[in-house]
Order: structure tokens, then sequence, then C-alpha cells
């Protein structure tokens, strides 16, 4: 097998409601908007990806799939050469990372597929066949997207904090989740004091993350972690920033500390372990770049005492399954895996897939193991493009 | 972490090779009677097996190691003289020194270090902390060499080399041979190895 070259990309954006009213600190959403890859090779296999759907990516897709026509599957290291030779080159920025995600996963999944491996063999090791996953838990519960004024007249009323705790206690029923994840709005610590022990003294075992995504200030956040220190959460995630924000943070708290947003790239790891500035990496693969920049971090984190974990927001079963076959090969990998597939009104793929005593498992066969349902993607896209291969 | 591939047979060898010295030779088969061939001149027998297993599922797939790794950084690897010594096996004072900035360059003997995936944490790390490697054929035997340069392929950085105690020749080739990409038939003794079935 000299080589797997790629003969065409399909990119498919699609819009698709949440089954919940998703209410954060950056955002109150109904729908996710992803961008589907199909990638084909010469050798007639198609792997599958994903990435980020907003129009500037979905452009951008379009433009590095061009670029990535004749080149070889089975050098997907030279893929970052499409965002340029270093950091300084890449006049695209998350974006940027974003779609060579997208497409890198594809290819990783083609070639996978072609070797006749699971993606997660292909990773390292398939040494898991479940994965504990986490549910998220809004910040408020709302019967409509609206604007952060409602958001925060909900938050003024304390005793509102009930319905995320019977939100909570349902998914728990429904599928047995044993780990969650609170959004706040980072509107009134009070709120998040106040709830976060209901749900602790609701759910005496589970384990809970608490993620404000930065937006308190370092002052506030810090006074509130201290007190939340004694509930014995999972971990503070981005209580507050940027780095050196969190990182004092850290060092007032005893509980662990995660971050999504102030390492999030290569550069930033270094610092990061010099400052001891956090506990947790949540690595997210779309901002990092894909599988093997997401795998180095891992590595790299995990040798200097910090711990790698899989961040996801709403994303279809595509990568929600990539990020199970991650965490199955990596041993670095020890939190459970953030997933919002279970909030989305439908998905992409034929085999659903299912969380099952707070878990979901593997799928079997080569690559990531699924197959896109056709009807069910059209049903969800806002538009397609194929590039190279038959029209 | 080993190959992702589950063995059914493995057998080490012991072997004489023409300079003399003694090396250890692993076979092993998966689960589909695939064979790889691993080799160490240091015996330890468990670097060997390791790149057996890997040989082995780069056999079986067609391809060669750094298609299983994740790809090929360059076609040839510099062979450099250097009497510096290797760096010792030992990943707490590595990572201390890492820290404290006392390398630029990570001299690797990936013989002593172990494992494939030993070779691609060091170099998870060495690229964040921009830092190059250069990978030590202790022995400059050819299998060696050959099997450095395999490494060698899947690291970053513009400084990587494989480095020799004696002259060196310019540069080494990196194999697009499935495996490890080893031309065994170096050694004749190789070819005389009576294998348990």
């Amino acid at each position: 097998m000299a080589k797997l070259g790629v003969s065409s990309v399909r990119l498919t954006r699609v819009s698709i409601p949440l089954t919940l009213v998703h209410a954060g600190s950056m955002y109150v959403i109904q729908k996710t908007e992803r961008t589907v890859v199909e990638l084909t090779l010469e050798n007639g296999v198609t792997g599958l990806g994903e990435t980020w759907g907003t129009p500037d990516v979905y452009s951008l897709a379009q433009r590095f799939a061009k670029d990535l026509l004749g080149k070889d599957a089975l050098n997907r290291f030279a893929l970052k050469d499409l965002l340029g030779k270093s950091t300084y080159d890449n006049r695209f920025g998350r974006n940027g990372l974003a779609t060579l995600a997208g497409l890198d996963l594809a290819a990783w999944d083609a070639t996978a597929r072609s070797l006749k491996m699971s993606l997660a063999e292909l990773v390292g090791a398939r040494k898991r066949e479940s994965i504990d996953v986490v549910s998220t838990l809004p910040a408020a519960i709302l019967q409509k997207a609206g604007t952060r004024e409602d958001l925060t007249d909900h938050l003024d009323v304390l005793a509102n904090t009930r319905r995320v705790v019977e939100f909570a206690l349902e998914q728990l029923r429904k599928s047995g989740f044993r780990s969650f994840k609170l959004k706040s709005a980072a509107y009134s610590p009070e709120w998040d004091w106040k709830l976060l022990n209901e749900l602790r003294e609701a759910m005496p075992a589970a384990r809970i993350r608490f993620d404000p995504n930065a937006n308190y200030g370092v002052a506030t956040a810090t006074e509130l972690c201290r007190r939340l220190d004694p509930l014995g959460l999972e971990f503070f995630e981005d209580p507050t920033g940027e780095l050196e924000g969190i990182a004092r943070l850290k060092a007032a708290v005893k509980t662990p500390v995660a971050t999504n947003m102030w390492v999030v790239k290569d550069e930033h790891l270094v610092p990061a372990i010099r400052r001891k500035a956090v506990d947790v990496v949540l690595g997210d693969l779309f901002m990092w770049g894909g599988i093997d920049a997401w795998r180095r971090m891992a590595r790299t984190a995990h040798a200097f005492g910090l711990k790698p974990a899989l961040h996801s927001v709403y994303e279809t079963g595509i990568a929600t399954v990539a990020n199970l076959h991650i965490a199955s090969a990596l041993p670095e990998v020890e939190y459970p895996n953030d997933s919002g597939l279970h909030f989305l009104s439908s998905d992409v793929l034929a085999e659903p897939q299912i969380v099952e005593d707070g878990s979901m498992r593997l799928p079997s066969g080569p690559g990531l193991g699924v197959t896109l349902d056709r009807n069910k993607l059209e049903k969800v896209t806002l538009e397609t493009m194929q590039i190279g291969g038959p029209r | 972490m080993a190959a992702p591939v589950a063995l059914s047979y493995t057998h080490v060898h012991s072997l004489r090779v023409a300079s003399g010295a003694e090396a250890l030779v692993a076979r092993v088969l998966d689960g589909s009677g695939n064979a790889g061939f691993g080799f160490t001149l240091n015996l330890d027998a468990g670097v060997a097996r390791d790149m057996a297993a890997w040989d082995a599922l780069g056999q079986a797939r067609g391809v060669p190691l750094h298609g299983l790794l994740g790809g090929s950084y360059r076609k040839t690897v510099r062979l450099v003289r250097d009497e510096l010594p290797a760096i010792p096996a030992d990943w707490t004072a590595l990572r201390k020194d890492i820290l404290e900035g006392r390398h630029e360059l990570l001299r690797i003997d990936p013989f002593a270090w172990g494992s494939v995936e030993m070779v691609q944490t060091i170099a998870a790390v060495a690229a964040a902390f921009d830092l190059s490697i250069a990978l030590l054929a202790p022995n400059a035997h050819p299998w060696e060499i050959q099997y450095c340069a395999a490494l060698a392929a899947t690291l970053k950085g513009e400084d990587t080399r494989i480095i020799v105690r004696t002259n060196a020749t310019k540069a080494v080739n990196v194999s697009g041979l499935p495996g490890i990409g080893i031309d065994w038939s170096v050694e004749p003794s190789f070819s005389r190895i009576r294998w348990q079935s």
C-alpha cells in the first residue's frame, strides 16, 4: 500500500435542533450547526469527519479540501501544512485549526478503514469498549432561547434552581449518567452556590464539573470556588481567566482546575505546565486541530502531571464517536468525555449512539465503525458541496 | 503501550552478528499468522518484541511504521557523528532537565528507552518544548540505523538526526517498505535462525 490518495471531499453544513435550551455565560442556544465531512480515497474508501458549522468554517473547508486532493492520507502529519509551516503562518486562527481537524478526522477514519483497523487502534490501542460520558446541565431551565436579560431575570429568582436539579435527576433516571457539567451564566455566585449544593445533595455520588466559561473575575471566582471546595466537585472548568488568573485561583483551592479556554493549542501547553496553571487540560479536538495534535497534547500533559480530557459541545455522532475512540486509545485519558449528542433532536448516523448506565460503547468495525444515514443527513442539511470526484 | 496488535506467538533468539556482537532477534506472529521481526544489541528483549509487534502490524497492513503512527516528516535523515552521551532512560530526570532548560537536543537511545510508544511520548514533549531529537544508533549497526530512520521519520523538527559514534555518511533514507523497514539480509546469520513453529 504505497499511498492512500484523496480523490474527493464532500462537505455538508447541517443545523440540528437541540431538545433543550442551552443556557450558559457565552450564549443561549436551541440548535447546533456542524459541517459533516466525507473524504473519499482513490481506493474508494470514504472516511467521515465533522467540524464547526459556521459559514466561515464551511467556506474554509472548501478551500482546504481543494488543496487536499491527491494528498496521501497515510501522511496525516502533512495535513497541517494546509495552515502554513508555523503558528505565525496560520492566517486562519481558530477557524483554521477547526477546519483542519474536521478534514484530519475524516483522513484518520479513511485510513483506519483502509487498514481494517478501528480508529482507536490506529490512534494507539483499543483499550476500553465503553467510555463514561458527561451530561451537560444548562445554567437554567428555560422554555425558549432568549436574550441575556431573559436569562438573568430568571436567575434572580433563586427558587428556580430546583428546575435544574430536576433536569439532572431526569438525566440520571433516563440514561444513568454519573457525570454532569453545570454550565454557569456567571451572573450570580449565589445562584451557582445554591444550585451546586442542591445538586450535591440530590446526587451525592455524582461527578460534577462546574463551568462558568471564565466569565467571573478572578476575585469573585476565587471566593466562590473556595466556598464550593467542600462539595468535592470533579473540577472547576474555566472558573476565570486568563492563564495567570486561573493559576492564581488554582493555588487558592483544593478542587482540581480544568481549562478548555486557556490551553487550546500547542504553544499554550508549556506555559501552563511551567506556571502550574491547571490540573486538567480539557482539550477539544477541533480547537487543537485534529487527532495528532490532541494526542501530542495528551502525552505531554500527562508526562508533566496534568490530566488530559476530552471536551465537546453539541456534536453529531461522528465527533462523539471519534472522542470515544480517542479516549479508548489513550491511557492518559481518565476523566469521562464531554458529550452533548443525547440532546440533539436527530443525528446523521445510521446507528443510534446511546448512553446507557452513563456510558457509551465504541462501535465495532473498521475506522469509526459508523455509517452516514443519507436520509437523516438530508433532513438537516443547510448546504452541500462536492470537491473533486464525480459530480 | 505496545503495538495495537494481538500476538499469538513470540520468540526471541540470540544471534552473533558480523561484528562479533551478540544480538537478540524477536519474531512474533499476529492472530492471522503475519510475522514481524525486531532486534536489539542491548540484550533487553523487550525492545525487540515491541519492534517486532509493530513490524507485524505494518507487514500485515502493507504500510511502513510511519503510516501507522500518523505520517512522515522526512524522506531522509541526517546521520551525524556525535560522541556526547545519550540521555539516560530516566523519565523523571529528563522532565526535570527539560523544565530547567538543560537541553536543546535530546540525545535518545531508542533501544534503552524501550518502545516505540516511549519514543513517541518523548517526541510529543520535545515538540511542545521546541526541542529536537537525535536518535542514537549505539553500535552503528545497519539494523540500528534503519530502525532509527523509521522512528526519525515521525519526529518533528528540522534538527532531527541519527547519531553514531563512528564516521558517518551524510544521510540515510527512510524506508517505504512495510513494517519497520529493516533489511535483515545484511546479517547472513539471520537467515540461519531456526524459529520454533
